[in-house]
Protein backbone atom coordinates (compact mmCIF):
# COMPACT_ATOMS: atom_id res chain seq x y z
CA UNK A 1 0.00 0.00 0.00
CA UNK A 2 1.47 3.34 -0.57
CA UNK A 3 0.51 6.54 1.24
CA UNK A 4 -0.19 9.68 0.05
CA UNK A 5 2.06 12.62 0.25
CA UNK A 6 -0.09 13.93 2.88
CA UNK A 7 -0.03 10.81 5.43
CA UNK A 8 3.49 10.28 5.13
CA UNK A 9 4.35 14.11 5.97
CA UNK A 10 1.37 13.62 9.19
CA UNK A 11 3.65 10.96 10.12
CA UNK A 12 6.78 12.87 10.17
CA UNK A 13 4.94 15.33 12.02
CA UNK A 14 3.49 13.61 14.46
CA UNK A 15 6.53 12.77 17.23
CA UNK A 16 7.53 16.31 17.21
CA UNK A 17 4.05 17.61 17.51
CA UNK A 18 3.46 15.16 20.28
CA UNK A 19 6.66 16.52 22.10
CA UNK A 20 5.64 20.21 22.08
CA UNK A 21 1.84 19.28 23.46
CA UNK A 22 3.55 17.17 26.26
CA UNK A 23 5.92 20.59 26.72
CA UNK A 24 3.04 22.69 26.31
CA UNK A 25 1.25 20.08 29.60
CA UNK A 26 3.92 19.87 31.36
CA UNK A 27 4.80 23.84 31.60
CA UNK A 28 1.12 24.63 32.07
CA UNK A 29 1.52 22.31 35.68
CA UNK A 30 4.24 24.45 36.74
CA UNK A 31 3.82 27.07 38.65
CA UNK A 32 6.67 29.01 38.00
CA UNK A 33 6.04 30.09 34.71
CA UNK A 34 8.78 32.83 34.63
CA UNK A 35 11.70 29.62 34.83
CA UNK A 36 9.52 27.45 32.44
CA UNK A 37 9.01 27.89 28.43
CA UNK A 38 5.98 27.17 27.19
CA UNK A 39 5.37 26.11 23.08
CA UNK A 40 2.78 29.06 23.09
CA UNK A 41 4.21 32.05 24.68
CA UNK A 42 7.40 30.82 22.39
CA UNK A 43 4.91 31.50 19.27
CA UNK A 44 4.18 34.84 20.86
CA UNK A 45 7.90 35.99 21.50
CA UNK A 46 8.63 34.97 18.05
CA UNK A 47 6.14 36.73 16.50
CA UNK A 48 7.07 40.16 17.90
CA UNK A 49 11.23 39.59 17.97
CA UNK A 50 10.51 38.89 13.86
CA UNK A 51 7.62 41.72 13.54
CA UNK A 52 9.53 44.20 15.45
CA UNK A 53 12.74 43.54 13.18
CA UNK A 54 14.90 42.78 16.16
CA UNK A 55 15.58 39.47 14.97
CA UNK A 56 15.99 39.13 11.58
CA UNK A 57 18.72 42.40 12.47
CA UNK A 58 20.31 40.40 14.88
CA UNK A 59 20.94 37.21 12.95
CA UNK A 60 21.91 39.36 9.92
CA UNK A 61 24.44 40.71 11.91
CA UNK A 62 25.77 37.86 13.47
CA UNK A 63 25.55 36.48 10.03
CA UNK A 64 27.87 38.85 8.51
CA UNK A 65 30.50 38.28 11.07
CA UNK A 66 29.94 34.41 10.21
CA UNK A 67 30.74 35.03 6.71
CA UNK A 68 33.68 37.88 6.80
CA UNK A 69 35.69 35.38 9.23
CA UNK A 70 34.52 32.37 6.80
CA UNK A 71 36.36 34.15 4.04
CA UNK A 72 39.44 35.02 5.69
CA UNK A 73 39.61 31.65 6.95
CA UNK A 74 38.94 29.72 3.64
CA UNK A 75 41.79 32.61 2.00
CA UNK A 76 44.33 31.42 4.37
CA UNK A 77 43.29 27.67 5.28
CA UNK A 78 42.70 26.85 1.30
CA UNK A 79 46.24 27.58 -0.37
CA UNK A 80 47.67 27.11 3.17
CA UNK A 81 46.08 23.50 2.54
CA UNK A 82 46.93 22.90 -0.72
CA UNK A 83 50.80 23.65 0.04
CA UNK A 84 50.95 21.41 3.21
CA UNK A 85 49.03 18.44 1.13
CA UNK A 86 52.00 19.14 -1.66
CA UNK A 87 55.24 19.66 -0.47
CA UNK A 88 56.28 17.15 2.48
CA UNK A 89 58.35 19.44 4.41
CA UNK A 90 55.97 22.03 4.54
CA UNK A 91 53.70 19.53 5.92
CA UNK A 92 55.85 17.97 8.73
CA UNK A 93 56.61 21.65 9.97
CA UNK A 94 53.14 22.73 10.42
CA UNK A 95 50.77 19.53 11.22
CA UNK A 96 52.41 19.50 15.07
CA UNK A 97 51.82 23.26 15.66
CA UNK A 98 48.08 22.77 13.65
CA UNK A 99 47.62 19.89 15.63
CA UNK A 100 47.88 21.46 19.24
CA UNK A 101 46.01 24.04 18.62
CA UNK A 102 43.25 22.03 16.99
CA UNK A 103 42.12 21.40 20.53
CA UNK A 104 41.91 25.03 22.25
CA UNK A 105 38.38 25.78 21.50
CA UNK A 106 37.55 29.06 19.39
CA UNK A 107 35.91 30.27 23.11
CA UNK A 108 38.86 30.01 25.15
CA UNK A 109 40.88 31.85 22.56
CA UNK A 110 38.12 34.62 23.38
CA UNK A 111 39.93 36.92 26.24
CA UNK A 112 43.01 36.98 24.19
CA UNK A 113 40.67 38.39 21.35
CA UNK A 114 39.16 40.89 23.38
CA UNK A 115 42.25 42.35 24.83
CA UNK A 116 44.04 42.44 21.61
CA UNK A 117 40.59 43.75 19.58
CA UNK A 118 37.99 44.82 21.54
CA UNK A 119 34.34 43.38 21.62
CA UNK A 120 34.03 44.47 18.23
CA UNK A 121 33.81 43.13 15.02
CA UNK A 122 37.19 42.10 14.48
CA UNK A 123 37.24 40.35 17.33
CA UNK A 124 34.10 38.77 16.15
CA UNK A 125 35.96 37.72 12.90
CA UNK A 126 39.32 36.52 14.50
CA UNK A 127 37.44 33.86 16.63
CA UNK A 128 35.29 32.49 13.80
CA UNK A 129 38.45 32.35 11.23
CA UNK A 130 40.14 30.39 13.80
CA UNK A 131 36.93 28.10 14.05
CA UNK A 132 36.78 27.69 10.54
CA UNK A 133 40.26 27.15 9.94
CA UNK A 134 41.17 23.86 11.70
CA UNK A 135 38.00 21.73 9.52
CA UNK A 136 38.75 23.99 6.17
CA UNK A 137 43.10 23.01 6.60
CA UNK A 138 42.79 19.56 7.53
CA UNK A 139 40.10 18.65 4.84
CA UNK A 140 42.05 20.46 1.87
CA UNK A 141 44.99 18.25 2.86
CA UNK A 142 43.15 15.15 3.02
CA UNK A 143 41.90 16.10 -0.35
CA UNK A 144 44.79 16.88 -2.28
CA UNK A 145 46.26 13.18 -0.44
CA UNK A 146 43.39 11.57 -1.67
CA UNK A 147 43.81 13.20 -5.78
CA UNK A 148 44.82 9.67 -7.45
CA UNK A 149 48.28 9.41 -8.93
CA UNK A 150 47.57 8.02 -12.59
CA UNK A 151 45.72 11.66 -12.62
CA UNK A 152 48.53 13.89 -12.27
CA UNK A 153 51.31 11.33 -13.99
CA UNK A 154 48.51 11.27 -16.91
CA UNK A 155 48.73 15.28 -16.77
CA UNK A 156 53.03 15.00 -16.29
CA UNK A 157 52.87 12.53 -19.51
CA UNK A 158 51.10 15.28 -21.36
CA UNK A 159 54.05 17.72 -20.69
CA UNK A 160 51.96 19.50 -18.14
CA UNK A 161 54.16 22.00 -15.36
CA UNK A 162 53.56 21.91 -11.53
CA UNK A 163 52.01 25.11 -11.07
CA UNK A 164 49.46 24.53 -13.88
CA UNK A 165 49.16 20.94 -12.18
CA UNK A 166 48.23 22.49 -8.92
CA UNK A 167 45.28 24.32 -10.54
CA UNK A 168 43.94 22.30 -13.38
CA UNK A 169 44.54 18.76 -11.54
CA UNK A 170 45.08 18.80 -7.61
CA UNK A 171 42.78 21.73 -6.85
CA UNK A 172 39.96 20.09 -8.73
CA UNK A 173 40.62 16.78 -7.47
CA UNK A 174 40.77 17.79 -3.67
CA UNK A 175 37.64 20.36 -4.01
CA UNK A 176 34.80 17.50 -2.92
CA UNK A 177 37.05 17.02 0.21
CA UNK A 178 37.52 20.64 0.44
CA UNK A 179 33.63 21.27 0.00
CA UNK A 180 33.18 18.76 3.39
CA UNK A 181 35.62 21.16 5.07
CA UNK A 182 33.71 24.24 4.19
CA UNK A 183 30.41 22.29 5.23
CA UNK A 184 32.10 21.43 8.67
CA UNK A 185 33.61 24.93 9.12
CA UNK A 186 30.47 27.14 8.12
CA UNK A 187 28.26 25.17 11.09
CA UNK A 188 31.30 25.55 13.73
CA UNK A 189 31.89 29.33 12.76
CA UNK A 190 27.89 29.71 13.09
CA UNK A 191 28.34 27.76 16.77
CA UNK A 192 31.55 30.12 17.53
CA UNK A 193 29.67 33.20 16.74
CA UNK A 194 26.99 32.76 18.97
CA UNK A 195 28.75 31.74 21.81
CA UNK A 196 31.74 34.97 21.03
CA UNK A 197 28.26 37.43 21.28
CA UNK A 198 27.06 35.74 24.61
CA UNK A 199 30.69 36.39 25.73
CA UNK A 200 31.43 39.68 24.49
CA UNK A 201 27.75 40.51 26.01
CA UNK A 202 29.04 39.64 29.37
CA UNK A 203 31.89 41.79 29.26
CA UNK A 204 30.93 45.00 27.50
CA UNK A 205 27.91 45.04 30.12
CA UNK A 206 24.85 43.85 27.28
CA UNK A 207 25.35 47.54 25.47
CA UNK A 208 27.71 45.78 22.76
CA UNK A 209 27.70 45.20 19.33
CA UNK A 210 24.77 43.12 18.47
CA UNK A 211 24.20 39.92 16.84
CA UNK A 212 22.26 36.76 17.90
CA UNK A 213 24.18 35.76 21.05
CA UNK A 214 23.92 39.39 22.33
CA UNK A 215 20.18 39.22 22.11
CA UNK A 216 20.20 35.84 24.20
CA UNK A 217 22.72 37.77 26.88
CA UNK A 218 20.24 40.25 26.91
CA UNK A 219 17.48 37.91 27.70
CA UNK A 220 19.17 36.26 30.27
CA UNK A 221 20.94 38.57 32.27
CA UNK A 222 18.90 41.76 32.46
CA UNK A 223 15.62 41.08 31.41
CA UNK A 224 14.88 37.06 32.13
CA UNK A 225 12.86 35.94 29.17
CA UNK A 226 13.30 32.63 28.85
CA UNK A 227 10.74 32.22 26.04
CA UNK A 228 12.59 34.65 23.98
CA UNK A 229 15.76 32.74 24.79
CA UNK A 230 14.27 29.67 22.83
CA UNK A 231 13.23 31.48 20.42
CA UNK A 232 17.12 32.74 19.57
CA UNK A 233 17.59 28.84 19.87
CA UNK A 234 15.23 27.99 17.14
CA UNK A 235 16.60 30.25 14.84
CA UNK A 236 19.94 29.64 15.88
CA UNK A 237 19.12 26.18 14.20
CA UNK A 238 16.72 27.28 11.43
CA UNK A 239 19.80 29.44 10.10
CA UNK A 240 22.41 26.49 10.28
CA UNK A 241 20.12 24.88 8.31
CA UNK A 242 19.50 26.88 5.81
CA UNK A 243 23.34 27.82 5.16
CA UNK A 244 24.21 24.07 5.13
CA UNK A 245 21.51 23.62 2.61
CA UNK A 246 22.93 26.41 0.64
CA UNK A 247 26.12 25.60 0.99
CA UNK A 248 25.24 22.01 -0.63
CA UNK A 249 23.09 23.58 -2.88
CA UNK A 250 26.46 26.27 -4.32
CA UNK A 251 29.18 22.47 -4.14
CA UNK A 252 26.75 20.59 -6.18
CA UNK A 253 26.86 23.89 -8.69
CA UNK A 254 30.64 23.92 -8.59
CA UNK A 255 31.20 20.24 -8.80
CA UNK A 256 28.44 19.44 -11.79
CA UNK A 257 30.85 16.07 -12.39
CA UNK A 258 30.19 14.88 -8.63
CA UNK A 259 25.83 14.63 -9.89
CA UNK B 1 54.23 -6.64 -46.01
CA UNK B 2 55.64 -3.12 -45.48
CA UNK B 3 58.87 -3.48 -43.30
CA UNK B 4 59.59 -1.14 -40.40
CA UNK B 5 62.69 0.40 -41.89
CA UNK B 6 62.40 3.36 -40.08
CA UNK B 7 65.29 5.04 -37.50
CA UNK B 8 64.80 3.66 -33.93
CA UNK B 9 62.93 5.18 -32.07
CA UNK B 10 62.92 3.98 -28.64
CA UNK B 11 66.41 2.19 -27.31
CA UNK B 12 66.25 0.29 -24.18
CA UNK B 13 69.98 -0.94 -23.46
CA UNK B 14 70.65 -3.55 -20.49
CA UNK B 15 67.41 -1.90 -18.93
CA UNK B 16 67.56 -3.20 -15.10
CA UNK B 17 64.39 -1.71 -12.56
CA UNK B 18 64.56 -2.75 -8.81
CA UNK B 19 62.05 -1.91 -6.15
CA UNK B 20 62.55 -1.80 -2.44
CA UNK B 21 59.50 -4.16 -0.65
CA UNK B 22 57.96 -2.73 2.70
CA UNK B 23 60.01 -5.09 4.58
CA UNK B 24 63.35 -3.61 3.02
CA UNK B 25 64.24 -6.37 0.59
CA UNK B 26 64.71 -5.75 -3.09
CA UNK B 27 63.13 -7.17 -6.16
CA UNK B 28 64.06 -7.39 -9.77
CA UNK B 29 61.17 -6.50 -11.58
CA UNK B 30 62.77 -6.19 -15.18
CA UNK B 31 66.84 -7.25 -15.91
CA UNK B 32 68.80 -7.31 -18.94
CA UNK B 33 66.61 -6.00 -21.06
CA UNK B 34 67.27 -5.02 -24.36
CA UNK B 35 64.59 -3.70 -27.65
CA UNK B 36 64.99 -1.41 -29.95
CA UNK B 37 61.48 -0.03 -31.29
CA UNK B 38 61.86 1.92 -35.27
CA UNK B 39 60.21 5.31 -35.93
CA UNK B 40 56.40 4.16 -37.15
CA UNK B 41 56.50 0.42 -35.99
CA UNK B 42 53.73 -0.94 -33.62
CA UNK B 43 55.31 -3.36 -31.29
CA UNK B 44 53.70 -5.30 -28.28
CA UNK B 45 55.03 -6.51 -25.49
CA UNK B 46 53.08 -9.73 -24.14
CA UNK B 47 54.09 -12.15 -21.28
CA UNK B 48 52.32 -13.48 -18.32
CA UNK B 49 50.88 -10.95 -15.32
CA UNK B 50 54.11 -10.39 -13.86
CA UNK B 51 56.60 -10.27 -16.45
CA UNK B 52 57.80 -6.60 -16.02
CA UNK B 53 55.54 -5.07 -18.88
CA UNK B 54 54.14 -1.97 -17.02
CA UNK B 55 57.88 -1.56 -15.44
CA UNK B 56 59.13 -1.21 -19.25
CA UNK B 57 56.47 1.13 -20.57
CA UNK B 58 56.79 3.24 -17.48
CA UNK B 59 60.21 3.50 -17.70
CA UNK B 60 59.64 4.39 -21.52
CA UNK B 61 57.21 7.07 -20.32
CA UNK B 62 59.66 8.82 -17.61
CA UNK B 63 57.27 8.05 -15.31
CA UNK B 64 59.84 5.42 -12.88
CA UNK B 65 64.18 5.85 -13.48
CA UNK B 66 66.02 2.57 -14.54
CA UNK B 67 68.07 0.95 -12.09
CA UNK B 68 70.67 0.83 -14.40
CA UNK B 69 71.15 0.65 -17.98
CA UNK B 70 70.41 3.09 -20.71
CA UNK B 71 67.54 4.41 -22.20
CA UNK B 72 66.56 6.74 -25.24
CA UNK B 73 64.34 8.36 -27.02
CA UNK B 74 65.88 9.81 -30.62
CA UNK B 75 69.00 8.94 -29.40
CA UNK B 76 68.14 11.35 -26.05
CA UNK B 77 67.90 10.39 -22.69
CA UNK B 78 64.83 9.56 -21.15
CA UNK B 79 65.01 11.69 -17.77
CA UNK B 80 60.80 12.12 -16.81
CA UNK B 81 57.60 12.53 -18.34
CA UNK B 82 57.35 14.69 -21.73
CA UNK B 83 54.99 15.80 -24.19
CA UNK B 84 56.77 13.08 -26.96
CA UNK B 85 55.40 10.03 -25.12
CA UNK B 86 51.67 9.80 -24.45
CA UNK B 87 50.52 7.26 -21.92
CA UNK B 88 47.33 5.62 -22.11
CA UNK B 89 46.64 4.15 -18.71
CA UNK B 90 45.44 1.16 -17.74
CA UNK B 91 42.41 2.09 -15.83
CA UNK B 92 42.14 5.24 -18.48
CA UNK B 93 43.17 8.15 -16.07
CA UNK B 94 40.24 10.75 -17.51
CA UNK B 95 40.11 13.77 -15.69
CA UNK B 96 36.39 12.67 -13.56
CA UNK B 97 35.54 17.00 -13.55
CA UNK B 98 36.01 17.49 -17.15
CA UNK B 99 33.73 16.47 -20.00
CA UNK B 100 34.91 14.24 -22.53
CA UNK B 101 35.95 17.41 -24.27
CA UNK B 102 37.69 18.50 -22.10
CA UNK B 103 39.56 15.66 -21.27
CA UNK B 104 40.46 15.82 -25.06
CA UNK B 105 41.37 19.01 -25.10
CA UNK B 106 43.43 18.79 -21.67
CA UNK B 107 46.98 18.60 -23.25
CA UNK B 108 46.43 20.76 -25.96
CA UNK B 109 45.02 23.31 -23.66
CA UNK B 110 47.88 23.01 -20.76
CA UNK B 111 50.44 20.93 -22.21
CA UNK B 112 52.87 22.14 -24.96
CA UNK B 113 50.87 20.33 -27.94
CA UNK B 114 48.72 23.01 -27.98
CA UNK B 115 51.57 25.66 -28.04
CA UNK B 116 51.12 28.15 -30.64
CA UNK B 117 47.56 27.36 -31.34
CA UNK B 118 44.60 29.64 -31.33
CA UNK B 119 41.30 28.69 -29.84
CA UNK B 120 39.69 28.11 -33.22
CA UNK B 121 42.83 25.42 -34.46
CA UNK B 122 42.67 23.71 -30.63
CA UNK B 123 38.50 23.47 -31.01
CA UNK B 124 38.95 22.30 -34.80
CA UNK B 125 41.53 19.43 -33.85
CA UNK B 126 39.37 18.24 -31.03
CA UNK B 127 36.68 18.04 -32.90
CA UNK B 128 38.19 16.03 -35.37
CA UNK B 129 39.42 13.28 -32.65
CA UNK B 130 36.33 13.28 -30.83
CA UNK B 131 34.89 12.49 -34.39
CA UNK B 132 37.40 9.67 -34.70
CA UNK B 133 36.69 7.61 -32.03
CA UNK B 134 32.83 8.85 -32.67
CA UNK B 135 32.31 9.93 -29.05
CA UNK B 136 29.86 13.11 -30.61
CA UNK B 137 27.31 12.05 -28.89
CA UNK B 138 29.01 11.70 -25.18
CA UNK B 139 31.43 15.06 -26.16
CA UNK B 140 29.78 16.94 -23.12
CA UNK B 141 29.31 13.67 -20.67
CA UNK B 142 31.44 13.28 -17.81
CA UNK B 143 33.46 10.10 -17.15
CA UNK B 144 31.53 8.83 -14.57
CA UNK B 145 28.38 8.58 -17.69
CA UNK B 146 30.03 6.66 -19.57
CA UNK B 147 29.99 2.86 -20.64
CA UNK B 148 33.26 1.19 -20.21
CA UNK B 149 34.13 1.00 -24.16
CA UNK B 150 33.36 4.94 -24.51
CA UNK B 151 35.52 5.83 -21.09
CA UNK B 152 38.36 4.04 -23.44
CA UNK B 153 37.88 6.06 -26.71
CA UNK B 154 37.62 9.27 -24.77
CA UNK B 155 41.40 8.32 -23.35
CA UNK B 156 42.19 7.11 -26.69
CA UNK B 157 41.08 10.46 -28.42
CA UNK B 158 42.87 12.52 -25.97
CA UNK B 159 46.16 10.52 -26.39
CA UNK B 160 45.59 10.74 -30.06
CA UNK B 161 44.54 14.69 -29.98
CA UNK B 162 48.25 15.63 -28.58
CA UNK B 163 49.68 13.79 -31.70
CA UNK B 164 53.03 12.54 -29.47
CA UNK B 165 55.44 10.76 -31.60
CA UNK B 166 55.23 8.06 -29.54
CA UNK B 167 52.46 6.47 -27.87
CA UNK B 168 52.79 4.01 -25.12
CA UNK B 169 49.60 2.29 -23.97
CA UNK B 170 49.26 -0.16 -21.11
CA UNK B 171 46.47 -2.84 -21.91
CA UNK B 172 44.07 -0.20 -22.93
CA UNK B 173 41.57 -2.51 -24.04
CA UNK B 174 41.71 -5.17 -20.96
CA UNK B 175 38.80 -3.92 -19.40
CA UNK B 176 36.71 -4.39 -22.11
CA UNK B 177 34.19 -7.26 -23.03
CA UNK B 178 35.44 -9.78 -26.40
CA UNK B 179 33.12 -7.79 -28.74
CA UNK B 180 33.86 -4.40 -27.83
CA UNK B 181 37.79 -5.04 -27.61
CA UNK B 182 37.36 -6.88 -31.38
CA UNK B 183 35.83 -3.39 -32.78
CA UNK B 184 38.28 -1.02 -30.93
CA UNK B 185 41.18 -3.37 -32.43
CA UNK B 186 40.62 -2.31 -35.53
CA UNK B 187 39.25 1.41 -34.88
CA UNK B 188 43.14 1.42 -33.47
CA UNK B 189 45.13 0.34 -36.24
CA UNK B 190 42.67 2.60 -38.36
CA UNK B 191 43.67 5.82 -36.08
CA UNK B 192 47.47 4.40 -36.07
CA UNK B 193 47.28 4.79 -39.49
CA UNK B 194 47.77 1.44 -40.90
CA UNK B 195 45.98 2.47 -44.13
CA UNK B 196 49.03 5.27 -44.69
CA UNK B 197 52.79 4.26 -45.54
CA UNK B 198 54.72 3.31 -42.21
CA UNK B 199 56.38 6.92 -43.06
CA UNK B 200 53.76 9.16 -41.38
CA UNK B 201 52.76 6.13 -38.89
CA UNK B 202 53.66 6.92 -35.13
CA UNK B 203 55.52 4.56 -32.98
CA UNK B 204 53.22 2.67 -30.47
CA UNK B 205 54.31 0.53 -27.50
CA UNK B 206 51.68 -1.73 -26.81
CA UNK B 207 51.66 -4.05 -23.78
CA UNK B 208 48.20 -6.61 -23.41
CA UNK B 209 48.30 -10.11 -22.33
CA UNK B 210 46.04 -11.56 -24.68
CA UNK B 211 48.09 -13.25 -27.83
CA UNK B 212 45.32 -13.19 -30.50
CA UNK B 213 45.21 -9.05 -30.03
CA UNK B 214 49.48 -9.09 -29.60
CA UNK B 215 49.43 -10.90 -33.24
CA UNK B 216 46.82 -8.56 -34.80
CA UNK B 217 47.60 -5.35 -34.02
CA UNK B 218 51.96 -5.86 -34.28
CA UNK B 219 54.72 -5.06 -36.45
CA UNK B 220 56.73 -7.28 -33.98
CA UNK B 221 55.84 -8.94 -30.26
CA UNK B 222 58.51 -8.90 -27.98
CA UNK B 223 57.60 -11.84 -26.05
CA UNK B 224 58.82 -11.50 -22.13
CA UNK B 225 59.45 -13.76 -19.37
CA UNK B 226 58.77 -13.84 -15.79
CA UNK B 227 60.56 -13.85 -12.17
CA UNK B 228 62.51 -11.66 -13.22
CA UNK B 229 61.08 -10.37 -16.21
CA UNK B 230 63.18 -10.17 -19.26
CA UNK B 231 63.09 -10.65 -23.04
CA UNK B 232 62.56 -14.04 -24.00
CA UNK B 233 62.26 -13.34 -27.34
CA UNK B 234 61.15 -10.89 -30.46
CA UNK B 235 58.62 -12.39 -33.08
CA UNK B 236 58.07 -10.43 -36.42
CA UNK B 237 54.04 -10.67 -37.52
CA UNK B 238 54.34 -10.38 -41.17
CA UNK B 239 50.75 -10.10 -41.75
CA UNK B 240 49.90 -7.83 -44.67
CA UNK B 241 48.46 -4.32 -43.48
CA UNK B 242 46.03 -3.45 -43.82
CA UNK B 243 43.99 -5.71 -41.45
CA UNK B 244 40.73 -6.70 -40.84
CA UNK B 245 38.31 -9.40 -39.42
CA UNK B 246 39.64 -11.69 -42.29
CA UNK B 247 43.40 -11.62 -40.42
CA UNK B 248 42.11 -13.46 -37.71
CA UNK B 249 41.06 -16.39 -40.09
CA UNK B 250 43.97 -16.63 -41.99
CA UNK B 251 46.13 -19.69 -41.12
CA UNK B 252 49.34 -17.76 -40.49
CA UNK B 253 47.52 -16.02 -37.61
CA UNK B 254 46.28 -19.03 -36.07
CA UNK B 255 50.34 -20.14 -36.58
CA UNK B 256 51.67 -17.26 -35.25
CA UNK B 257 49.36 -17.21 -32.36
CA UNK B 258 50.23 -20.73 -31.48
CA UNK B 259 54.13 -19.64 -31.65
CA UNK B 260 54.03 -17.10 -28.93
CA UNK B 261 51.72 -19.41 -27.00
CA UNK B 262 54.22 -21.81 -27.20
CA UNK B 263 56.64 -19.62 -25.79
CA UNK B 264 54.80 -18.63 -22.58
CA UNK B 265 52.39 -21.36 -21.99
CA UNK B 266 54.73 -23.41 -19.55
CA UNK B 267 54.95 -19.85 -17.33
CA UNK B 268 51.33 -19.47 -17.69
CA UNK B 269 51.04 -22.72 -16.45
CA UNK B 270 52.90 -22.36 -13.49
CA UNK B 271 51.77 -18.64 -12.45
CA UNK B 272 47.98 -20.54 -12.34
CA UNK B 273 48.99 -23.51 -10.31
CA UNK B 274 51.10 -21.37 -7.72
Amino acid sequence: MTATVAQRAARGFMLPVALILLWQALGMLMHDVKRMPIPSRVLTAAVDLVGSGELPLAIMQSLGRVFGGFAVAALVAIPLGLVMGNVRSVERNLDPLIESFRPIAAIAILPLAILWMGTGTAAAVFIVSYAAFFPLVINTVAGVKRVERNLLQAAATMGVGRATMLRTVVLPGALPSIGVGMRIALGVAWTAIIAAELAVGAKSGGGGSGGVGQMMFVFYAYSVELNRIVVCMIAVGCVAYALDRLLRAALARAMPWTR
Amino acid sequence: MDAVNGAVKLRMDKLAKQFALPNGERTTAVEDFSLDVREGEFMVLVGPSGCGKTTVLNLLAGLDAPTSGVLTIDGRPITGPGADRGVMFQDYALFPWRTVRENVEFGLRYGPAGHGMSADERNRRVTRYVELVHLEQAQAKYPHQLSGGMRQRAALARLMANEPDVLLMDEPLAALDAQTRLVLQDELLRIWGQDRPASERRTVVFITHAIDEAVFLADRVAVMTTNPGRLKTVIDIPLTRPRNDATRARPEFQALYQEIWNLIRAEAYRATVT
